[in-house]
Formats: C-alpha cells, sequence, structure tokens
C-alpha cells in the first residue's frame, strides 16, 4: 500500500515549523514575567492586585478575537505603539511572525500564571522563614528554595503555555492575518484547507500532526512532574507521612 | 545578654513581656497558646512587635522608637523549630550547608565535621530529608542552625512532635551542645522536665504576660505560681546531696538537712547538688512510724498549717529544712485528727519522687 500520502507537503511543513517557533519564542518571552507576576499574586498583597489578577486572567474569559483586536489597535501599522515604533525605530510588529508570538503570549500568559502561581503559594511559608533565619537574603531564598520546590507546577505552566500557543487562532488571525509563510501556524493552515476544495486530505494530516504534538506534551509535562515531584521527596509512596 | 520589651495586641490577646536575661541558656515556659511561639518570633524577628526593643549583648536589633528592625538574614539568630523544616528538594549534606555556606570563614565558630560529629548525623548526608526518622530530623535541623555560628539559638518546642523515647535520645545532644559549645539559648516548651533538664534558669509567660523569672527553686513557690505548679506537680521543690548510690538495688540516698531521702538511682556524683520534687499528692500522713511497709521515705516532721481548698486539704509540714505540702482527703484528716503542732511522718514512694536534670 502506498502510504505517501502521510506525507507532508513543503506549505504543510513550512505552518509546522512556523507553529513551532512560534511557540518556543512565546514560551521564552513570558517565562520570566510569567513567575513574576504569579509571585506577586501568590505572596503579595499589595493595592491594585485584585485588578491586576483581573487584567492578567482576561484573555481566557473573552473571546480571543478581541485581545487580537486590542493588540491590532495598540500595536498595528496604525496603532498608538505601533505607529511609535515604526516612526522611531521602523520596526512593523502586524503582520509579521512576532507579531504572532505577542498574540499568543498575550492568551498563553494567564495559563502560566495560574499553573506557576498556585505552585508558588504551596510553598510552606515556614521553609522560606527558615531559611532567612538561615542568613539568606529573601531573593537568595526565593531562588534556592521556592523556585525549586515550585519548579513543578512552573513547569507544567510552560508546556501549558507552550500547547495553548500551538493552538492559537482567534487572537493571531485578527492581529496578523494568515500570511502563508510569515503567520500560517498550524491551526491557520488547518483552516485554510478546510476552505479550499481538495484540501481535506491536507487538513487531516496537520490534525493528527497537531493531536501527535498535544498528547506528546501533556505527556511530557506529567512525566517532568513525576520526576520533580520524585526530586523533593513528595512521592505518592510519601503521601500522609509527613 | 538579651534584653526585650516587647508589645503585640492581635484582637482579643495581647502579648506585653519586658525581660531581661543574663543566664547562657533560658528555658520559657508556658501553656499552649501563652505566648511563647510569638515572643520567640519576634526575637527571630519572623513576627514583628507593634512596639519595643530587642537588644542582644549591647545591639539593638529592633527598636520601634528609633526605627531600627534588622531584617531576619541579618539577626545571626538560629531557630529550630517544631517541624523541623529542613529543604526537602536538598539531602542531609546541602540542608547543613545552606547557612553554612554564606557564611565568611572567619565568622564560622564551627567545622562541618565537628557538628556532624557532636550530633552524630554523619551517615545521613547522601539522604533527601524524606527518607529520615523525625529524631533525625530534629538533629539536622540542628546541626543546621548551629552550622550558622548564631550569636543566639532559640528552640521552638523542638521535641513536641517525638515520642518519649525520641525525647530521650535528643535531650543529650541538647546538653551538649550547652555544655560543649556554649551557645546561648532560649529553649521554649510546655514541657517543665525537658526545660529542667537543661536549665534551671526558667522564664514562665501566660497569656502573653510575664509571670516569673529566675532560678527554678527560687520561684517556684511565689504565690503567683501556685497553680502552675499544682497542676504540674511541684508544690514540692527541695534542694538536697547525693551521699550513697546503691547499685544493686538502683537506689540513691540524698540527704536534705537532717532528713534522709531515697530515690532510684541517678546519674551524679556522690556529693552532687540536685533539686528534687514530690507532688503533693504522692505524699500520705501517718501520726506515728510504719514498719512492714513498703514506702521509703518516712520524712518526720510537725504540722504548720491546714489548708481546705474545696474539697481538697493541703496539710504543710515542716520537716527541719524545709516546709513540705501533702494533700490529703478531708475524710482522713478528721478520722486521724490531725492539727497543727502534730507530729506526723511524711510517706513518700521512692520512684515518685522526680530529680531535676535527669531523665
Amino acid at each position: 500500500m502506498n502510504f505517501s500520502f502521510l506525507l507532508l507537503s513543503p506549505t504543510e511543513i513550512e505552518a509546522l515549523l512556523l507553529s513551532g517557533k512560534v511557540a518556543v519564542f512565546c514560551t521564552v518571552i513570558i517565562c520570566v514575567p510569567g513567575v513574576a507576576v504569579a509571585w506577586l499574586l501568590a505572596k503579595k498583597s499589595f493595592i491594585g492586585k485584585s485588578l491586576l489578577d483581573s487584567i492578567v486572567h482576561l484573555p481566557l474569559v473573552l473571546p480571543p478575537v478581541v485581545p487580537g483586536f486590542l493588540l491590532l489597535i495598540l500595536l498595528g501599522g496604525q496603532g498608538i505603539i505601533g505607529k511609535w515604533l515604526q516612526s522611531s525605530f521602523g520596526i512593523s510588529i502586524a503582520f509579521t511572525w512576532i507579531g504572532a508570538v505577542i498574540a499568543s503570549a498575550v492568551m498563553a500568559f494567564p495559563l502560566m500564571v495560574r499553573s506557576a502561581r498556585l505552585a508558588i503559594s504551596q510553598v510552606d511559608a515556614g521553609l522560606e522563614a527558615a531559611a532567612q533565619s538561615l542568613g539568606a537574603h529573601p531573593l537568595r531564598v526565593f531562588f534556592t528554595i521556592t523556585l525549586p520546590l515550585a519548579m513543578p507546577g512552573i513547569v507544567t505552566g510552560l508546556i501549558l503555555a507552550f500547547s495553548r500557543s500551538l493552538g492559537e487562532f482567534g487572537a493571531t488571525i485578527t492581529f496578523v492575518g494568515n500570511i502563508e509563510g510569515e503567520t500560517r501556524t498550524l491551526p491557520l493552515a488547518i483552516y485554510t484547507y478546510t476552505q479550499i476544495p481538495g484540501g481535506d486530505l491536507a487538513a487531516m494530516r496537520l490534525v493528527i500532526l497537531s493531536m501527535i504534538i498535544a498528547l506528546s506534551a501533556l505527556m511530557i509535562s506529567d512525566l517532568l512532574e513525576r520526576k520533580a515531584t520524585k526530586n523533593i521527596g513528595r512521592g505518592l509512596r510519601e503521601k500522609g507521612n509527613d | 545578654m538579651i534584653e526585650f520589651d516587647f508589645q503585640r495586641n492581635q484582637g482579643d490577646f495581647n502579648l506585653n513581656v519586658k525581660c531581661h536575661l543574663r543566664a547562657p541558656v533560658i528555658g520559657l515556659f508556658g501553656a499552649s497558646g501563652a505566648g511563647k511561639s510569638t515572643l520567640l518570633n519576634m526575637i527571630a524577628g519572623l513576627v514583628k512587635p507593634q512596639s519595643g526593643q530587642l537588644n542582644i549583648d549591647g545591639e539593638y536589633l529592633f527598636d520601634s522608637l528609633r526605627g531600627i528592625d534588622v531584617p531576619i538574614h541579618q539577626r545571626r539568630i538560629g531557630v529550630v523549630f517544631q517541624d523541623s523544616r529542613l529543604f526537602p528538594h536538598l539531602n542531609i549534606r546541602d540542608n547543613l550547608n545552606y547557612g553554612f555556606d554564606l557564611l565568611a570563614a572567619k565568622d564560622r565558630r564551627f567545622s562541618f565535621k565537628q557538628i556532624v560529629d557532636l550530633l552524630e548525623i554523619g551517615h545521613l548526608l547522601a539522604q533527601k530529608p524524606h527518607q529520615i526518622s523525625g529524631g533525625e530530623k530534629q538533629r539536622v535541623s540542628l546541626g543546621r542552625a548551629l552550622l550558622t555560628s548564631p550569636r543566639l539559638l532559640l528552640l521552638d518546642e523542638p521535641l513536641a512532635s517525638l515520642d518519649v523515647r525520641l525525647k530521650h535520645q535528643i535531650l543529650p545532644f541538647l546538653r551538649r551542645i550547652k555544655d560543649e559549645i556554649h551557645i546561648p539559648m532560649i529553649y521554649v516548651s510546655h514541657a517543665i522536665d525537658e526545660i529542667l533538664y537543661i536549665t534551671s534558669e526558667i522564664v514562665i509567660i501566660e497569656q502573653g504576660q510575664l509571670l516569673a523569672q529566675g532560678h527554678f527553686h527560687n520561684i517556684i513557690h511565689q504565690d503567683n505560681l501556685q497553680k502552675i505548679a499544682q497542676s504540674l506537680g511541684l508544690e514540692n521543690v527541695i534542694g538536697a546531696v547525693i551521699t550513697s548510690h546503691d547499685k544493686t538495688y538502683g537506689s540513691t540516698t540524698l540527704t536534705h538537712g537532717n532528713q534522709i531521702i531515697m530515690v532510684s538511682l541517678l546519674a551524679a556524683e556522690t556529693g552532687a547538688q540536685v533539686t528534687i520534687s514530690i507532688p503533693a499528692s504522692s505524699i500520705a500522713l501517718s501520726l506515728s512510724r510504719l514498719e512492714n511497709v513498703t514506702i521509703q521515705n518516712q520524712l518526720q516532721g510537725l504540722v504548720t498549717e491546714i489548708k481546705q481548698i474545696g474539697f481538697r486539704i493541703l496539710v504543710t509540714v515542716d520537716i527541719g529544712e524545709s516546709q513540705i505540702v501533702a494533700e490529703v482527703t478531708a475524710k482522713a484528716l478528721e478520722t486521724l485528727n490531725i492539727v497543727v503542732g502534730n507530729s506526723v511522718y511524711c510517706l513518700i514512694k521512692a520512684p515518685v519522687i522526680r530529680a531535676h536534670g535527669f531523665i
């Protein structure tokens, strides 16, 4: 039997690689601010905390076209910030893959923050106090105690963000359009194939691919989490013992 | 020298304690909820007093009036918590080194090996905290704090979550720390025997207020401690001298004035001074010396006072060197017709006599 129908065409490979690039960049840029905001929300109380919390979570509850549209207004060629970037630095974000990164970062950010926040808030404050009493500056406490103990949750958050970024559709198509080779990521390519006659087979190939990627991400996340949990001695075996 | 004066109001709990501690090792005693841990946390810097001062060896670590509040990590005060708080992601070696590594070499008073040997934890170094027992965890926690060469070590009920057997394994280590490496300590506990094993200098607090402070022997008979002394069976705390040991029968003979008292074998030299306590409820009275009885101690004395509190009758007997209190029932008192001025024998079984500072 001939399995050549399973082979990806060059345009499909291009969409896959673009998606990967966008997702990797997205994960990298939200990593530090995600942990920072998660820490603020988990450990600190300040004026405007609930407002910050709401704003961070907004993309989760809004239809994705809304953040996409807002990004277009802000960063688009005619947008407030976009115009300034264009005139001062000659940088144009709209309709580029960098724009796609920003769109998916906005959409993935709340997932990252939620997961990291939960993990950070579950780190025993008593351990942090003990570390301080041993002479460690609060910053050192964060990097040597809080961060390592929250790592399983942070990693989960990053993988969720990565997956969300791979699947980002609404905000991306609204903000940066559907330009082949520049902004046409995997979901946009699938959408495009379903819109043209005879594109079903290509769409199906990409759908299967998406499922494989998503499943792998979830399994890797689970694996990392289990490894990290085992490392800090809170394995299932120990449950209820300590 | 530690001097503090802390105030903190939290709802209906008011803490207001002013204290000047001169002894190197202090036992801080109080019932649960008396404010012991809060006080300790204020010294460590983990809880901020609303007002007050903290001065250790002439240096102010906290002064609300002058706006001084030295951060926890700069106080050099070691804390051993009840729940040990070992870092779960680090092995025992890294736990021990956590504070040690942050310390400049010139500030290190002990070597890693010295502390590991003192606490006998060398075989645990490669393990993770979840792999070792509760008693071992507390020893590691103690070592971790000691390695930071603290100017003061705070122990917040370090044995409370351990069973009796483990407690007895750890107490000698605490005594070794006191005797061998001379670090000032404040030992918090609601178990008076634990405290007295380590030190006789105690501070007693109740409901956030200082109740008494000083040498246990000198303060335990204070009027305001009567209730506490009674609840702990410490109505009769007396000093005595060891005169001989009888290893065959497992007993030690003490003298208290011209009275001879037999107790269970004590691990101390002949001639040593000891403090013993006899619960009032464990003393029976007899009008004459008893023959054919297993009770070893029959201390003769004169009844000087008979006091009734509810159905409890407290009879004070002058035994020469001191006065001891026996609790008897109203019916027994009436049957024997004991009155002030009578000569009586205080009957005390040897095993009920507690010698403080021994386990």
